[in-house]
């Protein structure tokens, strides 16, 4: 885990999130990325009207079939379901369990950060001394240890992955506050007698927030990976569920007769993973974030 | 250079910092065994056992107790070394995870041989020759070094390098088993796999985080100064890397404690007898004292490894220092 | 491509076998297993059928054993340490064997009658000396009937059964004898047991690794000649992951793996590898839930649903490795009998069947069926019931799965279908080691062995059923006893008890080098004939 450059106030009036735009919109490389991403976002979300195959419906004729067999574009499964819809179907799921923990984490991490390093004293302590025992695992552990024990299942995965990624946002959060907090427009803030929520609402966040969000999108990969990681191994998502590491997992026998097929999987969270680090890359130099 | 005193006191604050963390990991081991839905027993008693040999067993592995006492019953014991038997083999857990966390370090540590030299120098070509076609090329080669799945990445290696082309062995660590390691090619070759896998992801980490140091350093007024004072481009180069050291090291430290963490899904694939098979298996199985045994051993080593990379980096570089 | 690779395979093989180890000389069987362990190795096994099969009649022999010589007809009792038993016809309970003499164990301790006491104690009394829980684990629910025994001189032996019970010959080629001199010699200590065990079966155990490795060599004394191993060593590799296993084979990093991944076999056999499979006593059902208010207790509901699922187009997602159900026992069992009702596919006749029972295409029967997605002997078991759920939607039967964990599975099959913890659901995915009349039929519709107090889950009970449960047990003569559970078969299958699906058929996939194997009609298998070619 790198350090964050904690004092980088950045500037919070309007201008500056439409200078990150203006730049991110002349970053060819995050642009093509973010397409991909919102491609993918969208025919994952619009599945049902993209006049696709039933992804569970399967025939034991089919099964199998190679890329490129009419009608079935990508081929076809294990269980002869059509590849294009599961994999376009996959995405829903994926990319669920894929983001959605690190937004929570987003929130919740924050929230704490922010708490932990404006509050200070044995608040801080508390939050911090928490987060320091989670933060002892490893990520990858960690996430298999609590699905381990929890089980398989959407919920599972999302909670033990949430849990997975709410100390190293914690951290940022807390560290960056720490530094805002001593900077001395917010000083001169309280000493008017703002009221605490209210400084933390108008000048705390607004500083915080772009780091903490910019760290965040850097997870989101990892976390991607991660999903997938525990479907693969058997305690993510249950099946008959379309979803990409459990795909992989179940075409893993197939890779003898089939390997591109096999591989189909595999390249879906590859690309993803990597247009979201792609991604993250640009609004961090957008951001002019440093890490 | 920091004084001897200095840094050993340094280490002494950071130990007494660590220790409610590693109370922390334990209370989180026990608890996490805790949510296990399901009995634990199940997985090791035939399939139409009793109810009373049930209740015999669970009592014969002290379940039957409220949780607090299983608790201290079990920092009790593990005070002393003690850390129960695994249930669905009867060994006990001390031996069991040690003999894994040892295979685990050696696959852990090829690993880092391969990716720390090679993620170096490559992050460090890129941050010297910035925004170069070579620099782009490194660090797109480091992104996809991050973004690729490494379990995946291992199943294909194997179908292509065991399988077809029968080069490498495609599981197992060496052709007796672990228990008789030895530092020659029959061995080594079971290893090559596993490790390179595993090293596909620091490789990335490493690259990226030394070319971002090294393209800071190199923007800095004190190398300017320094090439104004007549220095050569090798002696810039040396005092631009001894900068760089102490930030590297802690990633580099962190990164052998998630590769040791981190080889869960790889050991699944190569069936590397290690820490992470063992965890699997203990999970598959709900080999509840296996699976506490297994996580905190490796919680712990990750804490010790975050304790000497703090004190290193102090050591190195008393900048850094931070309280 | 493939030409090229095997070339290159045997090429890298060869340098490997003159490389520094040699390990893999000639006469060496290097076996990928699919438990994650090595099976407990002081007697009475864990890890299933797989367990018994690789480490415990390879290392020890029970009083009677399986015969496991041939692979054309289902495989019967032989005698083992016993050489013959008779029960008293005075008084049913009480049984007379007569032990083989002149056995020595690995050790070199003589087996007699005491050792047998010596070994029934270590299972059954709590309080004896040599009592291990974990071997009694597992054996102690293999023998219920037996109620006590003696020793009538050094070789002969006396067992007393609870009530009469013909059926206690199968439930003793469960039991394993270890040596209990060893186990002196061993400082009376189970775990050193473990590292050095010692039995009177064809193989030693040489070295283990835990979760890693086991070598076992021949035992020159075993006491059947015929069964004295040709090999020079047999090592058995846990391999739980299929994909490794098959990868592990293809590579040459071992000779024969366990239960092949379907999907893999056509590149195995396209590569010279050799896929051996038999009939062995097992089956992949459903097991229906009785209790009041389940869909299942009306017989056209059942016959309807046996008769809606292609048995053999399933056979497709299995590589054909599979033998379609026409009863609960496999078509060529010695007591699969002549049941009138045909487990065909007709889904006309199961429309038919559905209409009389009330159902059309606009009036769904609703079933909730607990599945897991992984579990022991189960097979493929998530694609397969999807396709039980497709062919069963065309019968007018909407199947909702309540997937849990195998562990859970069996925890709730235990339970019973009346248990809340099952939620209703109306059936549970099992398999089924079908191998003696006990495991075949009465534990699962006894209606004294109703879940929790045994194992018949779906809480049947059936006044006929139980009078011919009650006759195989007190019938001793052997011929007539199979008659009887040829009747019992027949009911089982005319009313339809349970969704008989299909029979597994062991696949295994070796190495051309591999001679000499005979895939017996069993859970268990002999390896003494094997050799390895150069």
């Amino acid at each position: 885990m790198s350090q964050v450059e904690t004092a980088v106030p950045a500037p919070t009036h309007r201008g500056y999130w439409s200078l990150v735009m203006s730049r991110l919109l002349r970053d060819p490389v995050a642009m093509a990325c973010l397409a991909v991403l919102v491609l993918l976002v969208c025919s994952a979300i619009f599945a049902p009207w993209l006049g696709l195959a039933d992804p569970y419906k399967g025939s034991m004729i089919a099964r199998l079939k190679p890329l490129g067999t009419p009608g079935y574009l990508l081929g076809t499964d294990e269980q002869g379901r059509d590849m294009l819809s599961r994999l376009i179907y996959g995405g829903r799921l994926t990319l669920f369990i894929g983001l959605m923990p690190v937004v929570l984490a987003f929130f919740i991490g924050g929230a704490l950060g922010i708490v932990a390093g404006y509050v200070g004293g044995i608040t801080n302590t508390i939050i911090m001394r928490v987060v320091d025992v989670f933060f002892a695992f490893p990520s990858v552990l960690l996430a298999i240890a609590i699905s381990g024990a929890l089980g398989a299942g959407v919920l599972n995965s999302l909670v033990s992955l949430t849990i997975v990624f709410i100390p190293p946002v914690t951290r940022v959060a807390e560290a960056v506050t720490s530094g805002v907090r001593q900077l001395d427009y917010i000083d001169a803030a309280r000493a008017s007698g703002a009221n605490a929520l209210t400084v933390i609402r108008v000048h705390v966040i607004g500083n915080v927030l772009s780091p903490v969000f910019v760290y965040a999108t850097s997870l989101t990969s990892v976390c991607m990976i991660l999903a997938a990681g525990l479907s693969f191994l058997g305690i993510g998502v249950r099946p008959p569920e379309p979803e990409w590491g459990l795909m992989l997992n179940t075409l893993r026998s197939a890779i003898y007769v089939n390997p591109w097929l096999a591989a189909l999987p595999g390249v879906m969270i590859f690309a993803t993973s990597l247009c979201l680090n792609l991604l993250s890359d640009g609004l961090r130099s957008a951001m002019n974030v440093r890490d | 250079m920091a004084g001897c005193d200095d840094v050993l006191s340094y280490f002494l604050r950071r130990l007494i910092l660590v220790l409610p963390v590693a109370f922390g990991v334990s209370v989180v081991c026990f608890m996490l065994v805790q949510i296990a839905p399901g009995d634990p027993l199940t997985a090791i008693m035939p399939v139409d056992a009793t109810a009373e040999q049930q209740a015999a067993m669970r009592a014969a592995y002290g379940l039957d107790k409220p949780l607090p006492v299983q608790y201290l019953i079990w920092i009790a014991n593990l005070l002393q070394g003690e850390m129960g038997r695994s249930i669905a083999s009867g060994r006990p857990v001390a031996g069991e995870v040690f003999g894994a966390v040892s295979n685990s370090l050696l696959l852990a540590g090829a690993a880092a041989v391969i990716a720390f030299p090679i993620g170096t120098f490559l992050g460090f070509l890129a941050g010297y020759f910035r925004d170069t076609i070579l620099d782009r090329f490194i660090t797109a080669l480091s992104i996809t070094g991050v973004s690729v799945p490494n379990y995946w990445l291992g199943i294909v290696l194997v179908i292509i390098f065991s399988v077809n082309l029968g080069w490498l062995p495609s599981m197992g660590a060496g052709p007796g088993g672990s228990q008789d390691w030895h530092w020659d090619w029959a061995h080594i070759r079971h290893l090559v796999l596993p490790a390179v896998t595993l090293a596909v992801v620091p490789i990335g980490i490493v690259a990226r985080t030394v070319r971002a140091l090294a393209g800071d350093i190199l923007s800095m007024d004190f190398v300017q100064a320094l090439y104004a004072k007549g220095l050569s481009r090798g002696d810039v180069l040396r005092h631009v890397a001894r900068n760089a050291a102490a930030t590297a090291l802690s990633v580099m430290g962190l990164q052998l404690g998630y590769l040791l963490g981190g080889s869960i899904l790889i050991e699944t694939v190569f069936n590397w007898p290690g820490s992470g098979f063992l965890l699997s298996n203990a999970i598959f199985q709900r080999d509840l004292p296996l699976l506490q045994g297994t996580i905190l051993i490796l919680a712990m080593f990750f804490v010790g490894m975050n304790l000497i990379v703090d004190v290193a980096q102090a050591a190195i570089d008393p900048r850094i220092k931070r309280t | 491509m493939f030409q090229l690779r095997k070339g290159l395979a045997a090429l890298a093989l060869s340098v490997a076998v003159l490389g520094a180890h040699g390990a893999a000389a000639q006469g060496t069987l290097r076996i990928g297993m699919t438990a994650s362990d090595i099976p407990l190795t002081t007697g009475q096994t864990d890890q299933g059928g797989e367990g018994l099969r690789f480490m415990g009649y390879t290392v020890y022999d029970a009083l009677i054993n399986w015969d496991l010589t041939s692979a054309d007809k289902p495989s019967v009792l032989t005698p083992g340490l016993a050489t013959e038993w008779s029960v008293d016809p005075e008084d049913t309970t009480k049984w007379t064997f007569k032990l083989r003499e002149g056995v020595t164990f690995h050790d070199g301790s003589t087996f007699n009658a005491e050792n047998v006491v010596w070994n029934l104690d270590k299972l059954l009394v709590e309080d004896s000396e040599q009592y291990d829980p974990r071997q009694s684990a597992q054996g102690k629910s293999r023998i219920p009937a037996i109620a006590s025994y003696r020793t009538v001189d050094d070789y002969t032996l006396e067992i007393i059964t609870k009530e009469p019970d013909a059926t206690l010959p199968y439930q003793l080629a469960w039991i394993m004898m270890s040596s209990k001199a060893n186990w002196e010699a061993q400082d009376k200590d189970w775990e050193k047991v473990a590292e050095h065990p010692s039995g009177t079966g064809p193989w030693q155990l040489e070295t283990f690794v835990p979760r890693e490795r086991a070598e076992m060599v021949p035992y020159p004394e075993y006491w059947d000649e015929t069964r004295v191993p040709q090999l020079d060593k047999m090592i058995l590799i846990p391999l739980p992951e299929s994909n490794a296993r098959s990868a592990a084979l293809m590579s040459g990093q071992v000779d024969w793996i366990e239960a092949p991944a379907p999907d893999t076999i056509p590149a195995m056999e396209g590569n010279g590898f050799v896929i051996t499979s038999n009939a062995y006593p097992h089956n992949w059902t459903w097991h229906l839930s009785r209790v009041e208010g389940s869909p299942w207790n009306d017989i056209r509901v059942r016959k309807a649903a046996n008769l809606a699922i292609d048995r053999e187009g399933m056979g497709a997602l299995l590589g054909g490795l599979m033998i379609p159900a026409e009863g609960f026992v496999p078509p060529n069992s010695q007591w699969f009998g002549n049941p009138d009702f045909k487990l065909t596919y007709d889904i006309e006749a199961a429309q038919e069947l559905m209409t009389e029972a009330g159902f059309g295409p606009d009036n769904h029967l609703q079933v909730k069926a607990l599945i897991s997605p992984s579990g022991s002997g189960q097979m493929l078991p998530l694609p397969m019931n999807e396709y039980i759920q497709q062919s069963l939607a065309e019968a007018w039967i909407d199947v909702e799965f309540m997937v849990v964990e195998w562990n859970q599975m069996i925890n709730l099959w235990r339970a019973g279908a009346a248990d809340p913890a099952v939620e209703g659901a109306q059936s549970i995915n099992f398999t089924y080691f079908i191998q003696d009349p006990f495991t075949g039929f009465i534990r699962h519709l006894d209606c004294d062995l109703i879940a929790p107090n045994g194992t018949n889950w779906g809480h049947y009970c059936d006044e006929d059923m139980q009078d011919l449960f009650k006759k195989i047990k007190t019938t001793f003569d052997p011929e007539e006893q199979d008659a009887l559970l040829r009747t019992t078969h027949e009911k089982y299958v005319n009313d339809a008890l349970f969704l008989m699906v299909t029979h597994d058929v062991a696949p295994r996939a070796m190495s051309p080098k591999v001679q000499g194997f005979v895939q017996s009609q069993n859970w268990y298998q002999n390896f003494s004939s094997i050799t390895m070619a150069e």
